[in-house]
């Protein structure tokens, strides 16, 4: 059960798509930096439902509404979610 | 839990490196255990005694270094992507015959078995790159 982590834009680079195409289940996506600007577009409807999660530090530095389907979350969630899951995988290219 | 980080980005270029040091803060804070951070590839630039940025800009360098204190991290620099950046201890400046040192107090150079021998001896390894 992986954790995906995707850090860069959907609309520059196909880390999303190439994250999501390897989704098993039981994995979960969680965005960070700039992989926030993907809650924007649709893409990321692709991963099961209560599947998805973001940064809310990183959302709202961006000015970016949190879809209700999606789980905001802060620093001590995201390090409670990789105790959770391994392996724990960077998508950033 | 034990984690280990792989820093893969220098400071300023992305936020990258600085989540990493966020990332580092947070499971300290709930009581985990750092194993190391290797900083790799870019992240070799976190390692630099010389960065200065600006007052008002976060000093990732300090940070680390801080943080290294208060908890006795292990935070290795790899030293093939370090020599290549121009990041050099007091004896690797001596045996490169450079005029200076740069290695910031706090963090070592070592072969990327130190990164191996993390990603065996920790329960988790979570990479920031770009």
């Amino acid at each position: 059960m992986t954790l995906h982590i995707v850090s860069k834009s959907p609309y520059g680079c196909n880390a999303l798509t190439e994250c999501l195409a390897t989704f098993a289940e039981g994995d979960v996506l969680l965005l960070i930096e700039d992989g926030v600007y993907a809650l924007t577009d649709h893409k990321w409807e692709a991963a099961p439902a209560g599947s998805v999660y973001c940064l809310r530090a990183d959302a709202e530095a961006r000015g970016i509404a949190i879809p209700e389907k999606v789980e905001g979350i802060d620093d001590t969630r995201w390090v409670e979610l990789c105790t959770r899951h391994n392996p724990i995988v960077s998508w950033y290219k | 839990m034990k984690f280990a980080l792989a820093v893969h980005s220098a400071p300023h270029t992305s936020q990258s490196a600085a989540s990493a040091l966020r990332f580092a803060r947070a499971l300290l804070a709930q009581g985990h255990e750092l194993y190391r951070v290797f900083f790799y590839c870019d992240g070799v630039h976190n390692g630099s005694v010389l960065a200065a940025p600006p007052q008002d800009e976060a000093d990732l360098v300090g940070e680390w270094q801080a943080l290294q204190q208060a908890h006795g991290l292990d935070l290795v620099v790899c030293i093939a992507a370090a020599q290549r950046r121009g990041v050099l201890s007091e004896s690797e400046a001596g045996r490169l015959e450079k005029s200076a040192a740069n290695l910031a107090p706090g963090f070592e150079l070592a072969g990327l078995g130190q990164l191996a021998d993390a990603i065996a001896n920790a329960d988790r390894l979570v990479t920031f790159g770009g």
